[in-house]
């Protein structure tokens, strides 16, 4: 219940903290009205300045598989809401809600109020 | 502190030694009340020491906090007003428009004041330090000691700032900093919007920073901008709010850059480090210079 509340909250406090991604660039380059719904493996989860990147392995229908590029916030907004190096490892099997690349390419905008693990159950971070 | 010289008469020695002993007793003198002398120097100016971050308010980093992203209502001229319309546009099909920020311009005054990251003063007696946790926010000198703007100095992207301190409640202290910065370089934009600032970067900069009478965990920034891309100056009141559990970070715009750019095109990094297109059709870079036969 605890894990819950704090997951919650630290949900609420980005919210509180952005509008389409606090960025120190404009995410008007991804499609905000069109978003795509992601199910697939973490690959990488690049905690670097000046943005964190998601590199997921997404099944594709034909049984390949396509690695998206999902650019998010900044780690010096996500660490103040709990999030690390190491709140995504590689082999997590997360769901998400991305803005896509306008191209149709394998790359869009990943954000914390918009990702759980597999199953629905929430990101849980600490604070 | 003079010393004697080394080979004098005896009466010459005498009066070395007294000269030498009384300027023993000046330093010792000194060193006990210079402290002081600076803790009372120091006692007259505001405490803004710690982590200070823009007041959240639900949006993004912007000139104008008191109203949205793309809705600034800024008084730009005509030619202005049309090429952030454009910027705006080429954002929506992809690009980033006017703004630089992406590639790791310094976003200059007075956009590095929209407190898109934490930041921090030092208050000296000469010159105030503002140092911002992103490094694409350059540290600004806020000098006070009394000197005029140069005449022939490079401009910067952050400008050169001449300030002045202000006991506006007249309790004997400081509490409000008075601040003008010229100098600036460009190209610099007014937000992530791209809406763009004058090409002739002939901007002046006025800011009144002082503490809420009510709440000292609220600073406010009252800015006045002056910049040929408007029709009149733009005053806003920008707000911060001092942080209590204080966090700094690496926070740089290179280690993990994935925006690159070739001529006037901008593309992402795929997961495997090649280039991706951000805009539907976009054609892929001029390899003019690859593998070139000679003819």
């Amino acid at each position: 219940m605890r894990r819950h509340l704090a997951a919650l909250l630290a949900c609420g406090a980005l919210l509180s903290l952005s509008g389409a991604g606090l960025a120190h660039h404009s995410f008007a380059m991804f499609d905000q009205e069109n978003p795509v719904e992601l199910a697939g493996t973490v690959q990488e989860f690049k905690f670097t300045s000046p943005h964190t990147f998601i590199l997921l392995q997404v099944k594709d229908q034909d049984g390949s598989a396509t690695v998206w590029n999902l650019e998010g916030n900044a780690p010096s907004n996500l660490v103040r809401d709990g999030w690390s190096s190491k709140t995504l490892k590689p082999g997590d099997e997360v769901e998400l809600t991305v803005q896509p690349l306008r191209s149709g390419a394998p790359g869009g905008q990943w954000s914390a109020n918009k990702v759980k693990f597999k199953g629905g159950q929430p990101i849980v971070v600490s604070h | 502190m003079g010393f004697a010289s080394l080979n004098p008469s005896y009466g010459d020695a005498a009066m070395s030694c007294q000269t030498a002993l009384g300027s023993l007793v000046l330093a010792a003198v000194l060193i006990v009340t210079a402290p002081h002398a600076r803790a009372a120097d120091e006692s007259k100016y505001p405490d803004w020491s710690g982590q200070w971050r823009r007041v959240a308010d639900g949006g993004v980093p912007r000139y104008d906090p008191s109203k949205p992203l793309r809705k600034q209502e800024a008084p730009l001229t005509p030619e202005y007003q049309a090429l952030h319309e454009a910027s705006i546009k080429d954002q929506d099909a992809g690009g980033h428009g006017l703004d630089e920020a992406y590639k790791c311009m310094p976003q200059g005054m007075p956009r590095q004041m929209s407190g898109v990251f934490p930041f921090e003063f030092v208050i000296g007696l000469k010159v105030t330090y503002v140092l911002f946790e992103y490094m694409v926010q350059q540290a600004r000198r806020i000098y006070t000691d009394g000197r005029d703007f140069p005449k022939d100095e490079d401009p910067t992207f952050a400008g050169y700032s001449i300030g002045k301190w202000i006991d506006a409640d007249g309790d004997g202290r400081y509490d409000v900093l008075e601040i003008e910065t010229r100098n600036l370089k460009g190209p610099r934009t007014w937000d992530q919007s791209g809406m763009p600032m004058h090409a002739d970067n002939e901007t002046l900069i006025k800011e009144r920073i002082y503490l809420d009478k009510a709440d000292k965990d609220l600073l406010h920034d009252e800015m006045t901008t002056f910049d040929h891309s408007l029709t009149r100056p733009w005053s806003v009141m920008k707000n911060y709010r001092h942080i209590q559990k204080i966090m700094w970070t690496e926070n740089n715009c290179v280690e993990g850059n994935q925006h690159v750019t070739i001529g006037k095109e901008n593309y992402l990094l795929s997961a495997d480090g090649l280039l991706m297109p951000t805009r539907k059709g976009q054609a892929p870079p001029d390899l003019r210079y690859f593998n070139q036969a000679k003819k």
